[in-house]
């Protein structure tokens, strides 16, 4: 998976059971700088999370290590344990070079400046 | 695991309408019981755990942090406010010696057995051989 790749499905280690992916709830609001994004990713760290912009697609893929020891037995179950995948289109509107993130207690917060593509760019010309 | 089903307290049917919040689900050790629950965002003093007569009670609020006006929001797709999850265990735990931990948004319960539930050992006690005709003479009468 370090080949970041996400548009074909990585080949898991042979050892591993295949992954399960989970799409993660979101919130999305306006700021004055721009927008903020909200993914809710419980069980993921900063170090087992990928999150890349690739032409205008931002994707986030956390991987989540279960937090059980391997010989506990589940007796009871409300939801299952996978990593959460979920990709965004971004508008033209957004400032791709500046994108910065954070994540705490199990929130990504994912900060995406408005480009300030509005001011004219001046063009030099030079004379010879 | 019938007991479990049916234990389920579904009383807030969650934050969100027709889910539970948080989910929760339960492991079982040789010597305590691992409840878990994906609780992202929540931080220590947001929580309230007890346990009492086999019933435990988990309550907590989330979102109350967030400062931004509702007409910003472009999507809205975490739970928010206040919920509580009550759960009946399945055997008795040691309800004085419970912990708890909080690590990126996963809450993990440890509920230490108590000693009657587990495994009883069951003595086997070599029999005299006093009236070993009588015995094998009401197997054979309650198996015709």
């Amino acid at each position: 998976m370090s080949n970041g790749d996400l548009t074909a499905t990585p080949a898991p280690p042979a050892e591993e059971p295949p992954r399960w992916f989970c799409t993660p709830p979101i919130d999305i609001f306006d700021t004055d700088a721009g927008l903020v994004l909200r993914a809710d990713l419980p069980g993921v760290t900063a170090d087992d999370l990928e999150l890349q912009v690739e032409d205008n697609r931002l994707t986030l893929l956390g991987k989540v290590t279960p937090p059980i020891p391997a010989e506990a037995r589940l007796i009871y179950q409300e939801y299952r344990i996978g990593d959460f995948l979920r990709s965004f289109i971004l508008s033209d509107d957004v400032d791709h070079e500046h994108i910065t993130a954070k994540l705490s207690d199990g929130v990504l917060e994912v900060t995406l400046p408005r480009a300030t593509t509005n001011t004219p760019r001046r063009i030099q010309i030079r004379t010879q | 695991m019938d007991r479990w089903l049916r234990s389920v307290n579904f009383t807030m049917e969650g934050v969100r309408a027709g889910r539970a919040y948080p989910a929760v689900n339960i492991y079982e050790l040789d010597d305590e019981f691992l409840l878990t629950a994906e609780l992202p965002g929540a931080r220590v003093e947001d929580l309230e755990l007890s346990v009492s007569g086999g019933v435990v009670t988990l309550r907590g609020a989330r979102g109350a942090e967030t400062d931004v006006n509702e007409e910003r929001f472009r999507r809205s797709e975490r739970p928010r406010g206040v919920w509580e999850r009550t759960l009946t265990l399945p055997a008795r735990v040691r309800e004085d010696d419970l912990h708890a931990e909080l690590t990126n948004g996963v809450l993990r319960l440890h509920l230490p057995k108590a000693p009657s539930t587990q495994a009883r050992q069951i003595r086997v006690v070599e029999r005299s051989a006093e009236a070993p005709e009588s015995a094998s003479a009401a197997e054979g009468t309650s198996a015709s």
